[in-house]
């Protein structure tokens, strides 16, 4: 026998750019969490070629958990073409051989910052999430070790007393982005700075979510089919923001998630968030067939779950 | 322009931890390893364990196979990968011992992997996350009083999260499945 039949073939990069222990190690922590709903399971982040901060906790979940018959979709802020979006698509494929895509119905992994696609995710999908501060009790409790004993001890009177104050001094809840909910009924979860529009397609939802924040070496779960409610109080409820009268100037859309655009004559235009179905619409527009999911929001402004939303358009709903 | 291919080993611990993933994300559905028989086994401990971890099992050659990945045998009240090709009563007061965390590290417990037997046994009702409503599942193979065991052992957040294992066959049961059995 020669050495060089022992050997593997040469390659400039591990496949998934990450060393088989780096990968492993991901995995294991990885199923811990999704074992765990909403807990944030500790990892030995690693260097990547792109820096701390931008998209690495979602890169190494991504990276370990593609092979060559995936399909990716990579979004910045619901865009597809952004320069973050692009260059960590580019990388994920040069370095494990996915296809990639920016239909969501089509992608088997969709790594995200900061949105969930309006079409509705599917069973057997993951969604990777880009986190820059995976903990919810921070601005409660800026210890570490000490909102760990809050999360063990499901204390959360702190978070309580904040949403409290916040009604006292702004007669409403400020909270936007991250909006901070309760994970099958114990650990108090941040999802990511998602927009409050975004937070209920994670309530029972039919596909895997993972949150990773490489900066700050902590991942966690959302199963499928989980309850995730946001925090509210009986009588003052969570709100989405408020989508009413923006009709995206592209496609004509309404009751989507809409970027503003301010205008040199002081007003805004409104486009779609999502690039992605922005494009199908574009395309169904000019009579191209193109297949197009059902959304988490029909054309009315109605949640896919009836009775979930409590409040819409500002308003609370007569139940 | 670099080209990066998978190669055998990576492929099947890829397939291995996707089945495994899959399995835990949903509870009762039965998932495919890319290996059958006690190869599954190892497969399974290939995609989970290496130096940094630690398992026990009360096999002696699976032990010595598990061994050359790296990893440490450890006592059942400290190893946080354990294999049971066969689970039988006497082991129940082993598994008792496996580690459940603690409440600031529920994470800091033990992950099990049972061969078992899905073609008769006991018919288990499960509910939770990854759940839609309610799903049934026959399982044999496992003494009666596992799962009293497991249902006292979990006191969620603690507890075990196991694996189920028959020839290339998988199901996943984290420590949030409600298993009923009638």
């Amino acid at each position: 026998m020669k050495l060089a039949e022992l050997a593997a073939p040469r390659q400039d990069y591990s496949y998934g750019f990450l060393d088989a222990f780096a990968k492993r190690e991901l995995r294991r922590r990885m199923l811990k969490a999704i074992a765990i709903p909403g807990y944030q399971v500790t990892y030995a982040s690693r260097e990547l070629p792109i820096a701390r901060g931008w998209g690495t906790g979602g890169l190494q979940v991504t990276l370990s958990l593609a092979g060559p018959d995936d399909v990716l979709k990579v979004i910045d802020q619901g865009a597809d073409d952004s320069v973050n979006a692009a260059n960590l698509r580019r990388f994920i494929a040069r370095m494990t051989g996915v296809a990639t895509t920016t239909d969501a119905c089509r992608a088997t992994i969709i790594q995200s910052r900061h949105r969930v696609p309006e079409e509705r995710l599917r069973e057997r999908q993951a969604l990777v999430l880009q986190v820059p501060d995976p903990e919810p009790l921070r601005h409660v409790e800026p210890n570490m070790s000490r909102a760990r004993e809050m999360h063990a001890d499901a204390d959360y009177a702190l978070m309580w007393l904040s949403l409290y104050e916040q009604l006292v001094r702004f007669k409403q809840f400020i909270g936007g982005a991250s909006y901070p909910v309760m994970v099958h009924q114990r650990y108090l979860m941040s999802p990511s700075p998602i927009p409050r529009w975004d937070t209920p397609t994670l309530h029972q939802a039919p596909h895997l979510t993972l949150l990773s924040a490489g900066r700050e070496k902590r991942l966690y779960a959302v199963p499928p089919y989980t309850d995730v409610y946001p925090i509210e109080f009986a009588d003052v409820h969570f709100r989405v923001e408020s989508q009413a009268d923006r009709v995206c100037a592209n496609t004509g859309a309404a009751h989507k998630y809409m970027d503003e655009v301010p205008q040199p004559d002081g007003t805004s235009l409104f486009r779609l968030s999502d690039t992605g179905y922005a494009e199908k619409l574009i395309k169904r527009l000019r009579g191209e067939t193109v297949k197009i999911g059902p959304t988490y929001y029909d054309s009315n402004g109605e949640f896919y779950k009836p009775g979930y939303l409590k409040s819409r358009d500002g308003q609370d709903i007569e139940l | 322009m670099v080209q990066i291919a998978m190669n055998a080993a990576e492929a099947r611990m890829r397939d291995t931890f996707t089945a495994l993933m899959w399995s835990l994300s949903y509870p009762g559905r039965i998932h495919i390893l890319p290996a059958a028989g006690q190869v599954a086994f190892e497969v399974v401990a290939e995609a989970l364990v290496d130096l940094e971890t630690s398992f026990y099992t009360p096999h002696p050659e699976f032990a010595r196979a598990i061994g050359q990945l790296g990893a440490r045998m450890h006592p059942p009240q400290s190893a946080l990968y354990q294999f049971y090709p066969t689970l039988c009563e006497d082991d129940l007061v082993t598994l008792r011992m496996a580690p459940v965390g603690t409440y600031a590290y529920p994470d800091a417990s033990a992950t099990l992997v049972l061969g078992c037997n899905f073609d008769e046994g006991q018919r288990l009702r499960l509910r939770g996350p990854g759940v839609d409503g309610a799903i049934h599942l026959t399982v044999g193979a496992l003494p009666t009083a596992f799962w009293a065991l497991r249902a006292e052992m979990i006191r969620y957040p603690l507890g075990w999260d196991v694996f189920l294992v028959m020839n290339d066959w998988i199901v996943g049961l984290p420590r949030t499945t409600q298993v009923e059995v009638f």
